[in-house]
């Protein structure tokens, strides 16, 4: 059983006069995330990230396909007693204190009212606002309420945690907390299902990563196959390579560049790797490393989205 | 018992707001001024209700001072009305629009609670701190007529729930106006007008609407929807007349009931259909 599964679906919004003008959220959008991982979706703004979660929540429904979360389809209002949010750009009532906040979602969201007190210090201590707990939250940074958001998305103890942007605002030690958090639930067997920008953030904490443009899924994969960089190697070497085994290098591979103590080689396949791994050792060249080419996150991002817009 | 937290959380939300405590502010001022002005005198031909200690109304027997003080008790709730419209509307439009707010409705829908369940546990709060306004005035005003005239009259206490109820059926209105436009200054306008340019001329269609034609089909049009919507002037002219103890119709208010639940449904289906 997954935890989320979606197939096919699609969320077109019609707006304007007599609602005629059709805006295509989300294409034939499938996906399946196993529990316990954390999944993150990303895409420009505008590309359905958050269309997505939203139809996964009952908050807009499905315009075709149909969706599940721990095996039970889509709508189901019980389900959500298994699932905490954290909304971008939410908004808590700026009355109640931090403690309230926590107090009223969690009731709303079904935590035991035995367990109620216990939950409400534990999470605070946790996102670290135990000593901000009975200042009004109209007072919090951006950051504080940040925090409070994931500590009331955790209130019922959910089994599957959908996060928007929740390092929005948040300083970079806070981002590192937030960081440890996820993936403490994560050790737990919690899924958690995220929204972000900050793909540096992503890369640290991903089990798997999709990539969303223009609502139509480009790519799935783990941050692994996502940043692979095709077959090109970086190789250390001790010393200057002679331009002699260069050239006989390049007689066989793609490409070979040199940049100080290391060697771009540009393979079809491993065993052309191989053979200039053989070609070095001949020539009495001393190998350090050889590691694969990778990108970062970003970068393959930027490259897809890139190439998906050249289309 | 989500309902329940909804109510609470509602009550809290409109404590947070200033109209409210205005509306418990002019209701407390009444209350003195009408604690430092009524009064009653016996004289040798009966009592008399004194305002301010000068004789307000000839001597008559406890019975007629019964019927006079009924009277008077109607009079403030019939203020009491005018001031619920203007404030309570007011202070209590803007609750189902904020709930409905971007970042707002996420949060309540991500929870396992139905939408009807967020509607209604939203519009029951808004009533719940007006019925606490009115029985805070009326209460209050009860105990001073009884004090200070030595009437107690049971009818004027109950007209509390007879004015809420009132309150209730406008409010179902605003709360659709609420749903659909997700503006608390169009379910004020939309509530305002229900009741001045809709339920008024329709109370009064036999004195007013009936003269522009005398088609049967016009006037059964205007009888149709006078039975549609909820019968705001007509209940609220039926407090006053419980309260001075005399004879209402109980049909506006059965009839209001199932308009009043019509439109919540109505709205509760709307709120269900829209996508956040």
């Amino acid at each position: 059983m997954f935890a989320i599964e979606s197939e096919e679906l699609s969320k077109v919004y019609r707006n304007g006069i007599f609602r005629r003008q059709e805006v295509a959220a989300l294409t034939g959008f499938s996906i399946q995330v196993a529990p316990g991982q954390i999944f993150s979706l990303l895409g420009p703004n505008g590309a359905g990230k958050t269309t997505f979660i939203k139809m996964l929540l009952s908050l807009a429904s499905p315009t075709s396909g149909s969706a599940s979360i721990l095996g039970q389809k889509l709508p189901d209002v019980r389900v959500r007693e298994k699932v905490g949010y954290l909304p971008e750009n939410h908004r808590y009532p700026g009355y109640l204190t931090g403690d309230q906040v926590l107090r009223y979602f969690g009731e709303l969201g079904g935590a035991p009212p035995g367990a109620m007190r216990g939950r409400i210090d534990s999470l605070l201590g946790l996102v670290g606002l135990t000593q901000w707990r009975t200042m009004k939250v109209k007072k919090y940074s951006k950051g504080m309420l940040q925090r409070l958001g994931l500590a009331q998305a955790l209130m019922n103890e959910p089994e599957i945690l959908f996060l928007d942007e929740p390092t929005d605002g948040v300083d970079p030690v806070g981002r590192k907390e937030i960081r440890e958090i996820l993936k403490d639930l994560r050790q737990k067997g919690k899924t958690i299902f995220l929204n972000s920008h900050l793909l540096s953030e992503v890369e640290l904490i991903s089990d798997r990563v999709a990539v969303l443009d223009r609502g139509r899924l480009l790519k799935v994969g783990t941050v692994d196959e996502m940043t692979a960089a095709g077959q090109a190697y970086v190789i250390g070497i001790g010393g200057t390579l002679p331009e002699s085994v260069a050239l006989a290098a390049r007689a066989f591979v793609m490409g070979l560049t040199q940049q100080g103590e290391n060697i771009t080689a540009e393979c079809r396949t491993t065993a052309e790797l191989n053979r200039v791994i053989d070609l070095l050792r001949a020539n009495n060249v001393e190998i350090t490393s050889v590691i694969r080419q990778r990108n970062t996150l970003e970068e393959s991002f930027i490259s897809l989205i890139a190439k998906e817009a050249r289309k | 018992m989500k309902i329940i937290t909804l109510i609470r959380g509602t009550i809290r939300e409109l404590a947070a707001k200033a109209t409210l405590y205005v509306l418990a502010g002019i209701s407390t001022l009444m209350l003195l001024a009408a604690a430092l002005a009524v009064g009653a005198d016996s004289t040798p031909d009966g009592k008399t209700i004194t305002f301010f200690g000068k004789q307000a109304s000839p001597p008559v027997t406890n019975e007629m001072l019964a019927d006079l003080a009924g009277k008077l008790e109607a009079g403030f709730a019939g203020g009491l009305f005018l001031g619920i419209v203007v404030f309570g509307v007011f202070g209590t439009a803007g609750v189902i629009p904020d709930a409905l707010e971007k970042g707002t409705v996420d949060l309540y829908l991500s929870k396992p609670i139905a939408r009807w369940q967020l509607l209604l546990g939203k519009y029951f709060g808004s009533v719940a701190v007006i019925f606490l306004n009115i029985i805070y005035f009326i209460g209050g005003l009860w105990l001073i007529v009884g004090l200070k005239v030595g009437v107690w009259n049971g009818r004027f206490l109950l007209s509390a729930l007879l004015l809420t109820y009132v309150f209730a059926s406008l409010y179902s209105v605003v709360t659709f106006f609420g749903v659909l436009s997700r503006n608390m200054a169009i379910a004020i306008i939309a509530g305002i007008l229900y009741l001045l340019l809709v339920a008024g001329p329709l109370d009064s269609r036999q004195a007013g609407l009936y003269l522009i034609s005398e088609n049967g089909i016009y006037r059964g049009i205007l009888d149709g929807l006078f039975y549609i919507f909820p019968q705001i002037p007509a209940m609220e002219s039926g407090a006053m007349h419980i309260i001075a103890g005399e004879h209402a119709e109980a049909a506006p208010y059965a009839q209001s009931f199932l308009s009043s639940g019509g439109i919540l449904a109505l709205s509760a289906w709307i709120l269900h259909k829209k996508d956040f």
